[in-house]
């Protein structure tokens, strides 16, 4: 199982590298740089060419590609992501705060689509094309199908045409107040939520099926409702690896795709930072940004593998 | 049950045979899947007002009339009129066919492409299923919105780079899901007999790998359907997408919408309703379709 | 009447007089500002760097201006904003042949550090706006190539010469951008300013938090007495404009400097009542369309006057004025200002007449006579939705109407200045805003491409060249006047080099309890807050 498991984990250095190789050049392939995006295209007048070229040079940008690379994957491996080329500031400061909210939102959207997923995800399997699975499904269809931007538009417009209440638009971290905090960030982290747990909830249900079908289940269930129940647990135990990666995976997803309900509830965290850094051709931003989601999304997919390495015998001794 | 024999036993069947088993089956998936059979009538509904459009719309959708500005629903505008005097009405029907020329090219697209590089992966197995799957890996794991953003930087927002955009980050969660079946199959006996047989890798693949995974291909699809519809709206409603003043739902969604969400708010709700209930119905009817194509499913 | 009866009616009439001088008084007596309260307003864009020589942004300003002081200024309570009044600068005086500016500094100024600001250090700061070192950028440098040397003769006295009398010189020097540094930090490291503050305004820096606000407080040593009257304010960074309009809403905020659209206005203020007050003015921002010379059939100047003519400018106003921050129909300056063509003239211009049938019939005839029937063409837009989107559905809406069909093609903004400037486009959106209304500055723009490479029109016109030459070294008012009135007519009109499409209009709904602030035609212009007061106790 050793072997395996350290197999799994180099493997994913290639695919981070394939990642960072993949979006520097993707960035230099946009038309453009951050020097354009920062003297040009105001409404202002523009410098001369001469002050571009300095400017690339003060950044590195006049340099071969391939020694820019080098150098910004040499600082990597060092977990050194350089300096924001919009503000000069390093890139650790620029993404503190929004991650910090970011993965605060990703967190209570988790929680909030859990609560709601597991017991919907079986009732529904326990009540196979009953009434009471149509209506679990429906409800979870349609958090898939309205667009959680959509659904936060609407959320504000309610409690402003019905409360006259606005929710506050400023993050307020929640070491320093908890309670403003709350109040800004419940919102999308139920929208979102909502959203997510129609994810889990048809995760959920398919796999609490597919267990229940199991020939012990079904003999169990023959034989009366207390033995069911044990057996329900037995079999929410088994049915859950499959709703766990589902979680998990969304998870990572959240910490980095939020950009449009972002917008909506104007949350400054990395969803929108991503569309600004990359607007501003801000490539050592970008490409900080994109490595760690990239490497979140890695790492809870390499956590799930060794999971099921741990509980599927199958793999353990392979 | 024995997939090989199925496919077999269909390929012998009569044209006339196959038409009555076809209505047998439309009638038994109606019968056994009633919220499929829902989701499924939405769509076809949908196609239809998409290819009647020039035809059932009261209005030009790109007639801008500034005497009508933001007029509520009434007897004139069913669903009233946006900031440029628009009817929305109209504007929702012409956005059908955006709609659907998004979903249905991404979704084929994406699908077709993931199915081929899954099969053909497992398949050939070794180094090029390893090359491939790293090359999945890191797709998979590179942010969506960060992928479309920047193909749209890079191509420009047209229609078919719409679709382009839409479609990559579809391609590797297609193939992953494709290779794992067309894994099982390639250590069928029938395989190892075709290639003991000498034919050849094209051959193999198109006669029997394919078909084997057909079932999990229509569920992709499908699914993939609704997906890029929303995927479409959100990049609309960032301004990645289609451009004004071409119909299209997200697009409706944006700007003076949420501006005058409180005064005018049927140029918000009715187009998300659009967007909403057209995801839906492409959501039932695969829902629906995996259940009744996913033996592990069938229910016995 | 007799005379009696005349002195008894005179008495009155005086006596009715005073009584309302008195309740002036008395208005005047209330309006006398209150010290205290911090002043919170959202701006919608960070600043990139702390230094505003070389930034773009009204994101610099809005935070940072009140941490500054420059040589001069504009009148803060001159609507216009074209006044330049003194600053640090007490009192100047310019030479005969305009060629030489003497500056007489004010005494007793202290930078933030406690060390007292002398001409050195207005020296330092323009010699690294005007003549900048290897390595820095300056971004509005062109516009000072007239100055030929600066000069600081004693520590109170600064003297500018020029290379040629410039009447447009003073209006430079109260750049809201041009803020005055420490002379001995700049001579230690050039870019010190970029992320830190020291300046002699009424404001000191508190801190700034990346992605959420910036504070300033009240600086106690602040050179004119009184001021400012604030105790401090909190610059909030928010994006979303629904959120700021929120933040206002929710009684957040006080303010926003740059503008909001018509219906948060009337959102505002159908909430909030007369707690909300609106301060509009035509906005020194515009949108142009640029029909690109080079490419067929552009270069022919009947196409363009029909696609000028085609615009129903005052129908548009009214419409587009209710959904978009334009309005005003103006020429080449901002309406209301010193050299703004009044409108009876304007409507003599191609695409100004009141009689929209008329002129889309010539526009056709036009369109005939030049073989451009059924033209079709890409309109290239700049990927910022405010006001660009709605005014391009309108235009393309107006060109329809002429049997022109016109597809618009959005360019994220950062990559759109490259389509400018490489010429890959049909017609263009285009797009220019000032500081100050100014002709000198604002019609550089449409001079020959030769001379000025934001000329997206891609024309070469000696004409234009020589008017503005002439508006720009005029002697008299009136003199300038008639060259600015000649050249808006050769650009707009004969030669339709350009299009104009709307004047941007500015909107700035706030909380009633602000005071001392007066909108002007530039978002870069009175944010010092060094004038500004609250009524009431802060929100809290």
């Amino acid at each position: 199982m050793w072997r395996y498991l350290i197999n799994r984990f180099l493997l994913m250095i290639p695919t981070l590298l394939g990642v960072a190789i993949i979006i520097f050049l993707l960035l230099r392939v946009i038309p453009g740089d951050v020097v354009e995006a920062k003297f040009m295209s105001g409404e202002g007048s523009g410098v001369s060419n001469e002050v571009l070229a300095a400017e690339r040079a003060r950044l590195g940008l006049d340099k071969p590609v391939w020694e820019q690379f080098a150098i910004w994957i040499w600082g990597v491996a060092r977990f050194d992501f350089g300096i924001s080329m919009w503000t000069g500031g390093p890139i650790s400061e620029e993404i503190a705060l929004r991650f910090a909210l970011s993965l605060q939102v990703a967190l209570m959207a988790t929680i909030v689509a859990t609560l709601l997923a597991l017991p919907l995800g079986v009732i529904a399997a326990l009540k196979q094309d009953t009434w009471v699975d149509y209506a679990v499904r429906v409800f979870s269809i349609a958090g898939l199908a309205m667009p959680s931007f959509w659904l936060g538009i609407l959320m504000i417009l309610g409690f402003l045409i019905f409360f006259k209440w606005v929710p506050p638009m400023v993050y307020t971290p929640f070491w320093i107040d908890p309670w403003q905090n709350m109040v800004q960030l419940v919102w999308p982290a139920l929208a979102v939520g909502y959203r997510y747990s129609a994810v889990a909830t048809r995760m959920t249900r398919s796999s609490m099926l597919e267990v229940l079908r199991e020939d012990y289940i079904r003999t169990a269930r023959a034989k009366g409702l207390w033995l069911k129940l044990i057996l329900v647990r037995h079999a929410l135990k088994n049915a859950m690896l499959p709703v766990v990666t589902v979680i998990g995976l969304e998870f990572a997803f959240l910490l980095g795709g939020l950009v449009v309900t972002e917008q909506v509830f104007n949350l400054n965290g990395l969803g929108l930072l991503f569309v600004q850094a990359i607007t501003r051709r801000d490539y050592t931003l970008t490409q900080a940004l994109v490595l760690l989601v990239a490497a979140a999304f890695i790492f809870v997919n390499f956590a799930m593998d060794v999971m099921y390495a741990w509980l599927d015998p199958r793999i353990r001794f392979r | 049950m024995s997939t090989a024999t199925d496919i077999a036993s269909v390929d012998t069947v009569t044209a006339a045979d196959r038409g009555r088993r076809w209505s047998a089956v439309v009638a038994d998936f109606c019968r056994r899947r009633p919220l499929g059979a829902i989701g499924a009538g939405v769509v076809v509904l949908m196609i239809v007002v998409a290819l009647t459009a020039p035809g059932i719309a009261p209005y030009d959708p790109l007639n801008i009339d500034f005497a009508a500005m933001l007029a509520p629903p009434d007897a004139a505008h069913w669903l009233g009129t946006d900031a440029y005097g628009r009817d929305v009405l109209s504007r929702i029907i012409y956005g059908s066919q955006t709609a659907l020329i998004v979903g249905f090219g991404a979704a084929f697209i994406g699908a077709t492409a993931g199915a081929v590089l899954g099969v053909g992966s497992a398949y050939f197995g070794g180094r090029t299923d390893l090359v491939v799957q790293r090359f999945m890996d890191i797709f998979i794991s590179f942010p969506l919105i960060i992928l479309a953003l920047a193909m749209v930087a890079i191509l420009g927002n047209t229609l078919p780079n719409l679709i382009i955009a839409i479609t990559v980050p579809m391609i590797p969660r297609c193939s992953l899901v494709i290779r794992s079946s067309a894994l099982s199959i390639r250590e069928m006996p029938y395989v190892d007999a075709a290639r003991a047989a000498g034919y050849g890798h094209a051959r193999i693949i198109l006669r029997h790998m394919l078909p084997n995974v057909m079932a999990p291909y229509l569920i992709m699809l499908t699914s993939f359907l609704g997906q890029a519809i929303l995927l479409e709206a959100s990049l609309s409603f960032l301004g990645l997408g289609v451009q004004e003043p071409t119909a299209a739902w997200g697009l409706m969604l944006r700007g003076a919408a949420v501006e005058f969400a409180e005064t005018a708010p049927w140029m918000a709700l009715f187009p998300g309703l659009a967007i909403s209930l057209a995801v839906f119905a492409f959501n039932l009817f695969g829902d629906s379709l995996r259940d009744a194509l996913d033996p592990k499913l069938r229910t016995g | 009447m007799n005379a009696r009866r005349m002195t008894w009616f005179a008495g009155i009439l005086s006596a009715t007089a005073s009584l309302l001088l008195l309740t002036a008084a008395d208005a005047l007596a209330d309006e006398k500002p209150r010290s205290g309260g911090e002043l919170i307003f959202p701006v919608p864009s960070e600043p990139p760097s702390y230094d505003a020589h070389r930034e773009q942004t009204f994101g610099v300003i809005h935070p940072v201006a009140p941490h500054y002081n420059g040589l001069l200024r504009f009148d803060p309570t001159d609507p216009t904003g074209t006044k330049p009044v003194a600053d640090l600068a007490e009192s100047w005086t310019v030479s005969d042949d305009g060629l030489t500016y003497i500056f007489k500094l004010r005494k007793g100024v202290k930078f933030h550090d406690g060390a007292e600001m002398t001409s050195a250090d207005v020296k330092a700061s323009y010699d690294k706006i005007v003549f900048p070192p290897a390595g820095v950028v300056s971004d509005r440098k062109g516009q000072y190539t007239v100055v030929k040397a600066i000069e600081a003769p004693d520590a109170n006295t600064v003297v500018f010469r020029l290379k040629w009398p410039a009447v447009s010189f003073l209006a430079s020097l109260a750049s809201p951008w041009n803020w005055i540094y420490r002379a001995e930090i700049l001579a230690k490291d050039p870019h010190w300013y970029e992320t830190h503050i020291n300046g002699t305004g009424p404001f000191t820096f508190v801190e700034h938090v990346k992605g959420s606000h910036w504070v300033g407080k009240k600086n106690p040593n602040y050179w004119d007495k009184g001021k400012p009257y604030l105790d401090g304010y909190r610059a909030l960074f928010i994006k979303s404009s629904a959120a700021q309009v929120a933040a206002v809403r929710g009684e957040r905020a006080h303010i926003q400097f740059r503008g909001f659209t018509p219906a948060d206005r009337d959102a505002l203020k159908a909430a909030l009542g007369d707690k909300i007050t609106v301060a509009e003015s035509p906005w020194d921002c515009l949108l142009m369309v640029a029909p690109n010379h080079q490419k067929k059939p552009f270069g022919d100047k009947r196409v363009r006057r029909a696609l000028t003519l085609a615009l129903d400018r005052y129908a548009g106003s009214k419409a587009l004025s209710r959904i978009a921050i334009v309005k005003e129909v103006a020429g080449v300056q901002v309406p209301g200002t010193p050299y703004a063509t009044p409108p009876a003239e304007l409507e003599k211009l191609a695409g100004y007449g009141k009689d929209i049938n008329a002129a889309r019939a010539e526009a056709k005839k036009l369109l005939k006579e030049a073989g451009a029937e059924g033209l079709t063409f890409t309109l290239s837009n700049r990927g910022v939705p405010m006001p660009y989107e709605p005014v391009a559905v309108w235009l393309i809406d107006q060109w329809r109407q002429i049997g022109v069909t016109v597809k618009q093609e959005v360019v994220e903004a950062a990559a759109y200045y490259g389509v400018l400037k490489k010429g890959e486009f049909d017609i263009a959106m285009d797009f220019q805003c000032g500081y100050t209304v100014e002709p000198d500055l604002d019609l550089y723009k449409f001079t020959s491409r030769s001379k000025n490479p934001s000329n997206f029109g891609f024309y070469e016109d000696k004409v234009l060249d020589d008017l503005y030459e002439k508006q720009s070294r005029a002697k008299t008012v009136d003199e300038r006047k008639k060259y600015v009135r000649e050249f808006e007519k050769r650009l707009l009109d004969e030669e339709a080099h350009y299009m104009m499409t709307l004047q941007w209009h500015r909107i700035i709904p706030h909380s009633s309890k602000v005071h001392g602030w007066q909108v002007t035609p530039s978002h870069y212009l009175n944010n010092m807050l060094d004038t500004v007061w609250l009524s009431d106790g802060p929100s809290h």
